[in-house]
């Protein structure tokens, strides 16, 4: 599909520092001037995509209104506009099966729509006004701003576990930076948020040259341009320049322990890494991480130890990268590209089965976890395993741009690193196929650790599991049938790992009070 | 149809039938049949982007076929067993990764789909690979019992959510003789008890994995005529033998049914009122007109919608569901209710919409506007080869075919606003009504 792709620069690509992936950088960069406009062409197909940048993300949220970013990108997409009540953007939009919609992360707010060729005029029409024009009402805001606190007080406390823990980790890495706050803020910041907060967000953040437009698609001749045209009537403005967070490296084991009614428990610990997109580290732990969690994948040392192994649970996976609802998808999400990144390890909810309690188990698939980790750090990985890494990694990156919408947010994605031709996904594979085990193993050693990181954990009994944690009694795991004598001589060694946990490292939080 | 301008007709002594499909219909691309005399059928489809195939194997088996008392959720469970390998390839997991295929595999009440995204060029080998473990899966008992591990926890990852209450609960009070009354994940105590299901698997291997209950669509970017001759190749020797679940038929609702479930967390009222619907039948104007229906009442566009959501702000998210399934289940509408003293006004607010659409025929434009929706929806889900196959989905696992896909775009085109007004009538009646609130705890 990518032959198909012509990718357009224009009008004055100002590519500073523009480095392929294997260019040298002394340390982690992105772009700092993206072009005004990019355009994916792909003639003949029958969709549409549009994805406009504001280069203004949750990080530009301001104190004590933690949020913002988020639900002003909210309120443009389900709002009314200066032309339409949102009862006739609706019936407009009903009949062509064709919506708009925003996402937000630290670095960045898109505001993407996907349309058949057939609609595109009138769809069009409706997502500018969107942009240019939001009405802002009371209504809109009060609906929208409800529906949020409610997210914020019930559904992300109620929900997904293995997502809060996620999310906490990032929390706890990042304190004292503006990456710190999940992006859709805390319950009491929220609260605060008032009409007059989001029009003052929006005057500040959504001026022409803090926008990007990208579209995509069976475009018709003059698409790109006409968008341009029209997200320049925009006034300019000045956005202020956010430092790039530079999260501290946490020295031992730094515990939280949220306590809630669950009978499974999920687990995520992780580390700052100083690698973005353009290190020329960056292909060759990707290919490690392939091997020790690629993501919903089976291959994984840590999917093969805890799942496939002990049936302990439903998956286990890391990230160089962040990824975000990973429950919710296969593939890499796209645009959230970020200036600091954590090494993350996903442990699903641990199952409480009998025999065996659910702090043994929590705790046995931890340990299971970080002597995995260690060895992959200490040992780094055979040719063998490169090879085989290497000959699946090559070939699944091409199931990543698999629609549009998501070939055009990676070529937004390559704009914010400053990804030179041909960009990211297509500079992969041959990247994959040039790294060498030497370079594997350099980049393991030279950024993977078992001993510094932040540890999230949401159980019942937080004490308990705090109790256990701090313990040196060594960890056992119960079997409901025969187990061979290698695997349980194995889960001895496990079981007897140490974890040096002090006490003061470890905070337990209430369900309620998180991200209050 | 963006790549290819027709399909690649040529015949193929080994099999009984090959046809090829006439172009004009709604379905966007073109395809062909390939009929093997055990029963085996596959459908080739022209999509996507070039040098890659979807290939989904889709198995008409799902939890709707779990009869027998405790077994509950093993068409899931058996969904895992079958990335366990065989003789010939006792490494499933390692043979696919070495394409770098992205595969995994869902199962409904109604279907086990598995699928696998990879390059075209592994398409011998994914024939190979996939039809062999159809054939002569092989797993160890210590392994199955591994395996009945990760299920638990698969189902403890969304045991907390209410809408996993929900699901439970509307079931269990609308089907007392169905298996559609418990969910595809399963009762807990079944699932925890099945470690020990060791023999029972090989019967459900046994009973539901023949050629004659299992449809194989490959679509994508690959040479007709070598799919045509190793599908032969490949699928010629299974052996039929599907035997059909007895599956017994739930009798008619006889009085509206109401329940109320305490979710031990935090939430918002969730209110669902159901109603008993019939089977999916493309040629069933009634049945169609019941899915066109509960978008022109309930979605996005509804006066109702407008009104609680928008205007009043009563709910805080309305939506339908009115897609049919293989055997007769329910269409539900759901509001999230934002004061939970209103649950009864928003339940009567329902009703009422209810009454209109009996008594008064749908505005034409609204109706138009939505068979609209139906089709750019239908459209705009097939951009990727997979979405394509997904696409086909539901008229495969209800009619074994795909070609009827055409009779249900007729039929929906055709769909009158009086025939609103009857499946109103015929459908959402209050002797087939059953309302389930679930509330938070304390």
């Amino acid at each position: 599909m990518r032959n198909h792709i012509r990718l357009a620069l224009a009008p004055v690509a100002l590519f500073l520092g523009v480095a392929a992936l294997h260019g040298a950088q002394a340390k982690p960069s992105v772009n700092p001037a993206p072009p005004r406009t990019i355009e994916l062409r792909e003639d003949g197909s029958p969709f549409i995509a549009l994805n406009i940048w504001v280069r203004s993300g949750s990080a530009a949220d301001p104190k004590g209104k933690e949020g913002l970013a988020s639900l002003t990108a909210a309120l443009l997409t389900g709002g009314a506009t200066t032309q339409d009540s949102l009862e006739q953007i609706l019936q407009k939009l009903y009949p062509m099966s064709a919506g708009y919609g925003a996402s937000v992360d630290k670095e960045m707010s898109n505001i993407t729509g996907r349309v058949h060729r057939d609609n595109l005029d009138a769809y069009y029409g409706l997502f500018r006004n969107a942009m240019l024009s939001p009405a802002f009402s009371d209504a809109d805001f009060n609906r929208i701003k409800a529906q949020r606190m409610n997210f914020l007080e019930r559904a992300r406390r109620y929900s997904r576990d293995e997502e809060l823990s996620k999310q906490l980790l990032f929390w706890a890495a990042y304190e004292g930076t503006p990456y710190q706050h999940p992006e859709e803020g805390y319950v009491d910041s929220v609260r605060s948020i008032t009409l007059d907060d989001v029009r003052a967000f929006y005057k500040a953040h959504y001026p022409r040259n803090n926008i990007v437009v990208a579209v995509g698609g069976g475009l018709p001749a003059g698409f790109e341009a006409r968008v341009r045209k029209d997200m320049d009537t925009l006034p300019e403005g000045t956005v202020a320049a956010i430092p790039a967070p530079a999260p501290t490296a946490p020295a031992g084991m730094k515990v939280v322990i949220v306590e809630k009614e669950t009978d499974a428990a999920p687990v995520s610990f992780g580390f700052p890494i100083k690698l973005l997109r353009n290190d020329p580290d960056f292909v060759p732990l990707l290919i490690a991480n392939s091997y020790f969690g690629e993501h919903r994948n089976s291959i994984g040392r840590l999917y093969q130890a805890i799942r496939e192994t002990r049936g302990m649970n439903y998956g286990n996976y890391s990230y160089i990268e962040a990824f975000p609802a990973g429950y919710a998808t296969q593939q890499p999400r796209v645009n959230v590209p970020r200036r600091s990144q954590l090494f993350e390890v996903w442990i699903r909810p641990i199952s409480l089965t009998a025999p065996g309690n659910l702090h043994e188990r929590t705790l046995f698939a931890t340990k299971t976890a970080l002597w995995e980790l260690r060895q992959l750090a200490e040992k780094g990985m055979t040719p063998e395993s490169v090879a085989t890494s290497k000959e699946f990694l090559r070939n699944y990156v091409g199931t990543w741009g698999a629609t549009i919408s998501r070939r055009l947010g990676y070529a937004v994605d390559d704009a914010f690193y400053g990804t030179g031709k041909p960009g990211y996904l297509q500079s992969l594979k041959a990247a994959i196929d040039a790294t060498t085990a030497e370079q594997v193993n350099a980049a393991i050693k030279k950024h993977l650790q078992a001993d510094n990181m932040h540890m999230v954990v949401i159980t019942a009994d937080a004490a308990g599991f705090k109790q256990k944690l701090l313990s040196a009694a060594p960890t056992t795991i119960t079997y409901a049938g025969q187990r061979s004598a290698d695997l349980l001589a194995q889960d001895k060694i496990i079981g007897s790992y140490p974890l040096e946990v002090k006490d003061a490292d470890v905070r337990i939080l209430a369900i309620d009070k998180v991200f209050q | 149809m963006r790549f290819f301008a027709a399909a690649v007709l040529l015949a193929a002594a080994s099999m009984s039938s090959v046809a090829a499909q006439p172009r004009g219909g709604v379905f966007p691309f073109p395809y062909e049949v390939v009929q093997l005399e055990n029963g085996f059928r596959a459908y080739l489809i022209k999509a996507g982007a070039p040098g890659q195939i979807a290939y989904v194997s889709i198995v008409r088996t799902g939890s709707r076929d779990e009869v027998e008392p405790g077994k509950s959720g093993f068409a899931h469970f058996f969904e895992h067993m079958m990335f366990r390998g065989t003789a010939k390839y006792p490494l499933y997991d390692a043979e696919t990764t070495k394409m770098g295929a992205f595969r995994n595999a869902s199962t409904w009440a109604d279907q086990t789909a598995y699928y696998l995204v990879a390059n075209t060029e592994y398409l011998e080998k994914i024939i190979d690979i996939e039809s062999d473990r159809f054939q002569n899966l092989k797993y160890a008992e210590p392994d199955f019992r591994t395996e009945a591990g990760a299920i638990l926890g698969e189902y403890q990852q969304g045991a907390r959510e209410p809408q996993r209450w929900l699901n439970e609960k509307v079931r269990e009070a609308v089907f007392q003789t169905h298996t559609y009354r418990h969910t595809t994940i399963g009762f807990e105590a079944d699932v925890r008890a099945m470690p020990n299901a060791y023999e029972y698997s090989k019967s459900f291997y046994e009973r539901f994995y023949r050629p004659d209950n299992v449809v194989l669509v490959i679509a994508g970017d690959f040479d007709n005529a070598k799919a045509r001759q190793l599908i032969s190749k490949y699928y010629s020797g299974w052996k039929p033998g599907y035997k059909t679940a007895p599956i017994e038929a739930e009798p008619p609702q006889t009085a509206p049914r109401d329940a109320t479930v305490k979710y031990p967390g935090r939430t918002l009222p969730i209110l669902s009122v159901n109603y008993r619907a019939p089977e999916w039948n493309p040629t069933d104007r009634a049945g169609v007109a019941l899915e066109v229906l509960g978008q022109v009442a309930f979605g996005p566009n509804s006066a109702l919608s407008r009104k609680l959501v928008l205007e009043e702000r009563r709910v805080q998210q309305l939506f339908p569901s009115f897609g049919l399934s293989r055997d007769p289940y329910v269409v539900s509408v759901q509001a999230m209710v934002s004061n939970p003293a209103d649950v009864k006004g928003v339940e009567s607010e329902i009703a009422a919409a209810v009454k209109r659409f009996q008594e008064t025929p749908v505005d034409a434009k609204l109706l138009a506007d939505t068979k609209s929706s139906l089709k750019y929806g239908f459209l705009m889900g097939m951009e990727t080869a997979q979405d394509a196959a997904f696409a086909v989905m539901q008229v495969i696992v209800s009619t074994g075919r795909l070609e009827p896909i055409e009779d249900y775009y007729k039929t929906l085109e055709a769909i009158t606003p009086e025939d609103i007004r009857e499946a109103a009538r015929k459908f959402l009646i209050d002797t087939g009504r059953t309302t389930i609130t679930v509330v938070q705890e304390g």
